[in-house]
């Protein structure tokens, strides 16, 4: 079903609708009922502004950050004065080095020494 | 306009406020000094959009308007804090209408005058009239059940587009339509004197 063409309003209810009154006067104390209303909420006339609620959110952010550094913070501090010892204990007691001088350094034996070496080892 | 797209409100004092006349004060101006909690700033607020939104929130009650004025106190509650987050997309009436409707709606829900799901029920009238009863357009809107009245009045009273209802009543827009539709049919037929053959 179509609920477009066939049920447009006609200019006579378009001009109806048009008569229709578009404000009504509130009563006198409605006005003085809101404002009331809105001090007990503490909103107006206590110095409470209503805050952005991107404001909160940052706030909440910034606390975070804050409470993070404050804990890396603390964690550092405690850990500075044992932070020699544990060195020394981590440290190794031997240490294995690499040495690239050119005495220590021998080519690999072509396969027959290595055979005449081996035999030399049995005899 | 700002990276978020928000229209930046200019700030206005208190003092700045009353040197102004009230003519030149705009929406906006009047917003930014009543966020600040400038009571005449309010007050000035209040009294340029109550009347549209009292007249509004009476024609979405219907047969409850005599709850509006505590609808639209209500309504005014919801908007102050919310003020901040108002843009200038659409008109601040606009916008109040808004908060109005969903005040209405929470006290329709809570007089269990018309709960939840009655909002849009296939229903024609409440208390049909007589055939040979011809009513006011006022009348006859009054007497749309609910979900219909809504539909009709932010369409073709507020000019509400079919997007913007779903958004306000939480329903798809083909579902505006379709309320649209059979609003209007009940709505000629009250007037016409004719709702039994409608």
């Amino acid at each position: 079903m179509s609920y477009n063409d066939e049920n447009e309003l006609t200019a006579g209810e378009l001009e109806l609708l048009a008569t229709l009154p578009r404000e009504k006067m509130p009563s006198d104390l409605l006005e003085e009922r809101v404002v009331r209303a809105l001090k007990q909420a503490g909103y107006m006339g206590s110095g409470v502004v209503p805050r952005k609620r991107g404001s909160a959110s940052a706030w909440k952010v910034a606390a975070a950050a804050a409470l993070f550094a404050g804990g890396v913070a603390t964690g550092r501090f405690v850990m500075i004065p044992d932070a020699p010892q544990s060195a020394a204990v981590a440290a190794p007691s031997n240490i294995m080095v690499r040495d690239t001088s050119p005495t220590n350094i021998r080519s690999l034996p072509v396969k027959g020494e290595m055979i005449v070496a081996e035999t030399e080892l049995w005899l | 306009m700002s990276i978020s797209g928000q229209v930046p409100i200019p700030q206005l004092t208190t003092a700045a406020l009353n040197s102004e006349s009230s003519a030149t004060r705009s929406d906006a101006a009047l917003i930014a000094a009543a966020v600040s909690g400038a009571e005449a700033a309010f007050r000035e607020l209040f009294r340029r959009h109550t009347p549209h939104l009292l007249q509004f929130v009476t024609r979405v009650l219907g047969p409850s308007a005599a709850d509006a004025e505590d609808v639209v106190q209500d309504a005014w509650l919801r908007a102050y804090p919310a003020l901040v987050t108002f843009r200038n997309d659409s008109s601040f009436s606009t916008w109040l209408c808004s908060v109005g409707l969903r005040a209405a709606l929470d006290s329709m829900r809570r007089s269990k005058r018309h709960i939840a799901d009655e909002l849009f029920e296939e229903d024609s009238a409440q208390d049909p009239p007589h055939q040979e009863d011809r009513m006011d357009i006022e009348s006859a809107i009054a007497r749309l059940a609910p979900g219909y009245r809504m539909v009709l009045l932010l369409h073709d009273v507020e000019g509400f587009t079919h997007d913007e209802i779903g958004v306000q009543l939480g329903i798809a827009p083909g579902t505006s339509k379709a309320q649209l539709f059979k609003a209007r049919r009940v709505m000629r037929a009250l007037l016409t004197g004719r709702e039994k053959n409608a």
